[in-house]
């Protein structure tokens, strides 16, 4: 996946290519890349940042929503993961990944946190539903590319195992933790960690093939 | 390598490991180069997991954020590989509240409070007629037989069609680069057993929009013409965009 796929689909759609659902080249003209943009992060470049909110903060707080399934939560944690950004931006070493699923990993972690901090006390704020009020309606039409985007993902992890599929859609989007896994499953915990771990490596295997949905 | 504690590598790129735990793999990571290396390499993966789940986030988020890191002072780089800190989220949250509250001070005075509470009350208003249009787009969204497809647009851009049997409606979705010149503009239509019904016009320099269509799986086609402002009773051809629907 490149940095600026999803952008480049929601901004000029997927144009002639309609058909074909593997991620979009970024087009390298326009579309700011996230590794520049975190690297001027790191001096301080206020701007910068701007630019980096605008590139990733719809899938920032997507991700988080989706592991929340809490408007208002997701708000604030979403937030939290981008000041974390902000705030760590030196330590961004491109040697390890990409800029992107650097802030993807920021912003899963800080969900899952939540869930675990909401798990040990079970403390639910009322929640005045305003968050959702400002939503621009443009977001039926991002929700829409979200899904086409999402099919590749869909299919490459039909490709797993039930038992792999399963022991990775729990943990990373349900963010419960492996032994609440193993326990969902009723499956013994070495069984639970090594499913995780080739599940992912399938699921990179069938990503890395660009099998289309 | 200690081969116990590498058995974490799954959990741990899903999240799905304690702080202890954490802690103690990170530990082994920085004295395990291959371990660091599968790590990395199934991280890109796990953030795959990602794609699509994006959502538009509150508009105010992006102003709430900005105003919070210029009072947020950045760490420096590290030599040693980064160890994130989990589960500390009361200071940062505190960061928020703060920056939030500073934001407030910031406007000042009890006239831009009052401006903010008409605002508010304007959005909620909006947002309650909006709302019942929403609740009927998000059961359209999250029908387990939804269908998407998509075309070009002459002259650059793009509609998307999404719909629903079991829902018997579905959307909409025009994205056109450019607005038609002159007083002319986008309508969009469908030909449902050889009529084409108009499914609205666009105003002038419009560029997107969307519909929720009754009755949109029983259409043959979804399609786009220009049209004189105002639109018109039948369409004009050539389409620039032309769908097929089943």
């Amino acid at each position: 996946m490149s940095d600026e796929g999803w952008d480049v689909m929601a901004e000029h759609g997927m144009g002639r290519r309609a058909q074909h659902l593997t991620p979009v080249p970024a087009s390298q003209a326009a579309a700011p890349d996230a590794g520049e943009l975190l690297r001027a992060v790191a001096r301080g470049d206020e701007a910068a940042f701007a630019r980096l909110y605008d590139l990733l903060a719809a899938r920032v707080y997507g991700l988080v929503q989706r592991v929340l399934r809490d408007r208002a939560q997701a708000e604030e944690v979403a937030q939290e993961a981008l000041l974390d950004v902000w705030r760590t931006a030196a330590r961004f070493d491109p040697a390890h990944g990409s800029a992107t699923s650097w802030v993807f990993t920021i912003a899963h972690r800080r969900a899952v946190d939540r869930v675990r901090a909401e798990q040990a006390a079970a403390d639910r704020l009322a929640r005045t539903g305003a968050a959702s009020l400002d939503t621009p309606y443009d977001a039926v039409a991002d929700e829409v590319a979200g899904r086409l985007e999402r099919q590749q993902v869909r299919h490459c992890l039909d490709a797993l195992t039930e038992l792999q599929r399963q022991a990775v859609t729990l943990a990373y989007y349900h963010g419960h933790s492996y032994p609440q896994v193993a326990q969902l499953l009723s499956a013994p915990l070495p069984t639970i960690k090594t499913r995780m771990r080739d599940g992912l490596i399938r699921l990179r295997d069938c990503l890395s093939a660009g099998v289309n949905a | 390598m200690t081969p116990d504690i590498h058995t974490l590598v799954g959990p741990y790129v899903l999240d799905a490991v304690d702080d202890i735990e954490r802690a103690a793999f990170e530990r082994h990571l920085r004295e395990c180069p291959e371990c660091r290396a599968e790590v990395d390499d199934l991280s890109q993966t796990a953030a795959r997991l990602a794609d699509g789940t994006w959502s538009v986030p509150p508009p105010r988020m992006r102003a709430s954020v900005l105003a919070a890191i210029g009072q947020t002072r950045q760490l420096g780089p590290v030599t040693t590989p980064p160890r994130r800190a989990g589960g500390r989220l009361t200071r940062p949250r505190r960061w928020i509240a703060a920056a939030a509250a500073a934001v407030v001070v910031l406007g000042g005075g009890s006239a831009v409070f009052a401006v903010e509470q008409q605002r508010l009350h304007d959005e909620r208003e909006s947002a309650a007629a909006a709302q019942a249009d929403a609740a009927r787009v998000q059961a359209i969204l999250a029908a387990p037989d939804l269908t998407i497809r998509q075309q070009p647009v002459t002259g650059g851009g793009h509609v998307r069609v999404a719909y629903s049997r079991l829902r018997a409606a579905g959307l909409i979705m025009l994205a056109a680069d450019t607005a038609p010149a002159g007083r002319r503009v986008y309508q969009l239509w469908t030909v449902r057993s050889q009529h084409a019904v108009s499914e609205g016009a666009l105003d002038v320099g419009q560029t997107t929009a969307t519909r929720v269509v009754d009755g949109l799986p029983s259409a043959f086609d979804v399609g786009v013409t220009i049209e004189p402002a105002g639109g018109s009773t039948a369409p004009t051809l050539p389409m620039v965009a032309d769908l097929k629907v089943t």
